[in-house]
């Protein structure tokens, strides 16, 4: 499939993922990124003005592509167990495609919370994706399918459980492909969260 | 030329009567206009004259569910209303019950129902009378908005009216606008408690304002208060669904209200709460005094 | 010969039975009932809170206090600050006020040549109107008082404005109903002082006495007062001997036919309930005075009814005064009424008489509700041979006019009796 265009603000970002996955967030350098793109340090400021800032819009940027991928799921007419293996199998496809992403989102956001703490307080800069789980939640509940709880508790199961699978494949602590374990996860996922 | 208005109650509490004896110009009101019959102030003819014959009347006010079996005076309702309804130029429903069934449409009587709306269905018996009628939806009614309704078709004012029936400009509104309360509404504050001047009172202990149509906070009731200044959830009472269950408790999917501001798309309210919930805004977490 | 009463928050039929051109025996039928017992049965018990005040219009806030504390009186035991009982209290008052100014004159006046007088009646029932919406949120039909407390939080300023309210009344009641410094009023044990004075209670009392009617209205002297606050007094009295024990077993409802209300007896006998019972179980001086001479003819029972207006107003002002506005409104109950099974009674005095609310929990829902209203007491259908109050009250009367008098003296409101 061919790429969609993508503008000079997300292929910098896109840059910049790949390198922080390779090198690390620390030692990735403003000139490392721009040199990648074979772009000038100044131009490069025009569009990101600091590294943290660059860091912030890349989370945002994350999260609203994975909240796309997650509202074309909710947006289907099917049950919630149909929809829950439906998130696993995108996330760990993600987690193929594009490792970079979901490695900045471990490695960097989770583990770097004073490059975000201004202007991403809480949950802000997650927003999108935040809400189209509290969307997969909430109509789950309204449908009678899942268990009302707490929205933390749930949260929590579910994506503590992708992030940890994820994280161990990276590791390549695990046997077998990602694509192994969709169906028990899913199944997991459901089982615990289900009315 | 006073305008001669009939008061006919169907089953009823009287409420909306008590809630028109608060307003505080009835005296200048009654020079204008004329009760044929009012359940208590003095009028034009007896219940049995007015429910006898048809007398001359220019507007119909329906008080209370109708139902096929209640009577007044001993005149099935539904046909006292066939009859004044030929004559009259307009049709006022007045309160909850009789335009939507309210609390009454649960009445022990046949079919009890409001005069064109059961719930949110429309009903058939009455369609022909839906051209004339202005719904005056509220458990009781605020007295200036019917005293205003009355006014305006008097002198010949434009009433723009919802798909209910009810004059927009008093339901166009929100019960939210205009609560003092809103600034925990909209920076999430969810920590409210009975019997405290702080908090938003829609987390948690079922208010409907946000997606109530009225103008309780807007004109307030008595001229001073409304439910949700003063502490009390909105209980929807101006709505097809009235009364629901549960009434002080928010009904929540995993922490999300089931119910959200009126035309606020999910994505949007959950987006905007989103955000908001990252602040902690110390001023609104603490007492006020 | 049957004649419908009307304009009594709804009808009622008498059924008039004449012998030697004197009225014998009147059937008293209510026609129509909504079933709010019904209604509740199978809801959540808060939701009570909101369908009760419903039973009624005029008297709307008293079903709301009686249900609160009926659902209350089903925990074993529950923390109400005295700052939210003395609010409900406050309220309930302005509720009795309200309802009195407005029968006085709207309902009373035109029968002895003064015209009704909306204007009057408006005005001073509206500022209590206002003064419940300061604490209440709203009236009619607020849902402010609820298990544990009360959900509002008046301040300082929110009292200041009530008692101005409350001021305002009292002064009307001296520039219209009886002019009189009301410490004089308060004291006040010989119906005599009042002749002196001015007023529109004054011109009817002075009728009465000048048309001869003061024998009329009289039924079996024979008075009850259920719910107990800190104006009110439980207990009975026959003329004036007055007992202050009173047992919920004693009090037992009758079905009739050909009406809707329900007779309601204690131990078998019928009582009246309203301003002039809760006078003689009171003992209010200037009720002393009159029931002594007037026994309790309409001349006692108009005369008390009043008489209460301004001493609620006046009590009124004294609760406020003793409210300490540190308190909290609103304690939670430690176990959730949605766990609670139970029974629960409540009596609280409405502005017609003894209020009385049961209701019978199960995991916090209404299994059953029964509600018996002041209405019922007074206005009770019984056989010739164990007539009701105003039925008793009617006979000897020489015309169906009078009658309608004596009944409406009774301030009558049919939404209630049969709800």
């Amino acid at each position: 499939m061919p790429q969609k265009r993508l503008t000079k603000k997300e292929q910098i970002m896109n840059a910049a993922l790949e390198l922080f996955a390779l090198k690390g967030f620390y030692t990735t350098t403003i000139p490392d990124i721009a040199n990648s793109l074979k772009m000038s340090v100044g131009n490069m400021y025009n569009y990101f003005k600091s590294k943290d800032i660059l860091a912030k819009e890349i989370i945002k940027y994350i999260s609203v592509y994975l909240g796309e991928k997650l509202k074309e799921i909710n947006e289907q007419d099917i049950s919630t167990k149909e929809k829950t293996k439906k998130i696993v199998i995108m996330y760990f496809d993600i987690a193929k495609s594009r490792p970079e992403m979901i490695d900045y989102f471990l490695r960097v956001y989770l583990s770097n919370r004073e490059v975000f703490k201004d202007g991403c307080e809480g949950m802000a800069c997650v927003s999108e994706f935040v809400t189209e789980i509290m969307i997969f939640f909430e109509e789950g509940v309204q449908k009678g399918e899942l268990k009302d709880q707490d929205f933390f508790s749930a949260f929590g199961l579910f994506m503590g459980y992708l992030g940890g699978m994820v994280f161990l494949n990276g590791e390549k602590i695990l046997p077998n492909k990602l694509d192994f374990y969709v169906e028990d996860i899913a199944d997991n996922i459901y089982n615990a969260l289900k009315k | 030329m006073k305008t001669k208005i009939l008061w006919l109650s169907g089953i009823s509490c009287y409420g909306n009567v008590h809630s028109f004896l608060t307003y505080p110009h009835i005296d200048i009101f009654l020079n204008d206009f004329e009760f044929i019959y009012h359940p208590i102030l003095d009028s034009t003819y007896t219940l049995l004259e007015i429910t006898q014959n048809t007398k001359e009347c220019d507007i119909l006010l329906l008080d209370g569910a109708v139902a096929d079996d209640f009577q007044r005076a001993d005149k099935n309702i539904k046909s006292i209303i066939h009859r004044y309804s030929k004559t009259v130029k307009k049709i006022i429903t007045v309160g909850t019950c009789a335009t939507f069934g309210g609390i009454f449409q649960y009445a022990s009587y046949k079919n009890p129902a409001g005069l064109h709306f059961l719930g949110e269905n429309l009903q058939d018996e009455f369609l022909h009378l839906r051209a004339k009628t202005i719904s005056i939806s509220g458990c009781p009614i605020q007295p200036e908005i019917l005293i205003n309704t009355l006014y305006s078709i008097k002198q010949h004012f434009d009433i723009p009216l919802d798909s209910y029936l009810r004059p927009k400009e008093y339901f166009a509104y929100t019960i939210h606008n205009g609560c003092v309360r809103n600034e925990y509404f909209e920076y999430k504050v969810d920590n409210h408690r009975f019997g405290e001047l702080e908090g938003c009172l829609y987390y948690d202990h079922g208010c409907q304002a946000p997606y109530t149509s009225g103008s309780c906070n807007k004109i307030l009731w008595n001229e001073v208060n409304s439910k949700t200044r003063s502490g009390s959830p909105c209980f929807g009472c101006t709505e097809s669904t009235f009364p629901k269950t549960n009434l002080f408790e928010t009904k929540k999917n995993m922490g999300v209200p089931q119910y959200l501001p009126l035309g606020v798309p999910k994505r949007a309210y959950l987006s905007i709460a989103g955000v908001t919930k990252a602040f902690k805004i110390d001023r609104l977490n603490k007492k006020m005094m | 010969m049957i004649e419908l009463i009307e304009k009594i928050e709804g009808e009622a039929k008498l059924d008039f039975s004449f012998k030697d051109e004197l009225i014998d025996y009147v059937k008293i039928e209510f026609l129509t009932a909504r079933g709010i017992e019904k209604i509740l049965q199978n809801r959540p018990a808060l939701d009570a809170l909101v369908i009760n005040p419903r039973v009624c219009g005029i008297c709307g806030h008293a079903h709301l206090i009686a249900t609160t504390k009926a659902l209350e009186n089903c925990y074993d035991s529950i923390e109400i600050s005295q700052k939210a009982q003395i609010t409900r209290e406050l309220t309930l008052n302005f509720e009795l006020i309200q309802n009195h100014f407005k029968w006085f004159y709207l309902v009373m006046t035109p029968f002895f040549g003064m015209p009704q007088d909306p204007k009057k009646a408006v005005y001073a029932s509206s500022l209590m109107a206002k003064a419940i919406a300061i604490l209440a949120g709203q009236y009619p039909h607020n849902s402010y008082s609820i298990v544990g407390g009360v959900t509002s939080s008046f301040t300082n300023g929110d009292l200041i404005k009530v008692t101005h309210l409350i001021d305002e009344c009292l002064l009307f009641f001296k520039q219209n109903l009886v002019d009189v410094d009301f410490e004089e009023f308060w004291i006040c044990d010989s119906i005599e002082h009042i002749f002196e004075k001015q007023g529109d209670l004054v011109d009817i009392l002075l009728k009465i006495i000048y048309h001869n009617l003061t024998d009329m209205g009289k039924s079996y002297d024979r008075f009850i007062a259920f719910g107990e606050n800190s104006y009110f007094k439980r207990g009975k009295s026959k003329k004036t001997v007055v007992s202050e024990k009173l047992k919920i077993e004693h009090v037992q409802e009758e079905f009739i036919s050909d009406s809707y209300a329900k007779n309601v007896y204690y131990k078998n006998k019928s009582y009246e309930v309203g301003p002039l019972a809760r006078a003689m179980i009171n003992k209010i001086p200037l009720i002393k005075d009159s029931h002594r001479k007037y026994g309790d003819s309409i001349f006692s029972r108009i005369l008390a009814r009043v008489c209460e207006t301004a001493q609620l107003l006046h009590h009124s002002k004294q609760l406020i005064n003793i409210i300490d506005i540190r308190e909290p409104n609103y304690i939670k109950p430690k176990i959730d009424i949605k766990n609670l099974s139970g029974n629960g009674i409540a009596y609280v005095e409405a502005a017609r008489g003894s209020l009385i609310h049961g209701v019978e929990l199960q995991n916090g829902i209404i299994k059953d509700y029964s509600i018996i209203t002041p209405t019922q007491w007074n206005l009770g259908c019984g056989s010739r041979e164990n007539m009701g109050i105003a039925q008793n009250a009617m006979v000897g009367l020489k015309n169906t006019q009078e009658a309608k008098m004596v009944f409406k003296s009774f301030d009558v409101c049919s939404v209630c009796t049969t709800h």
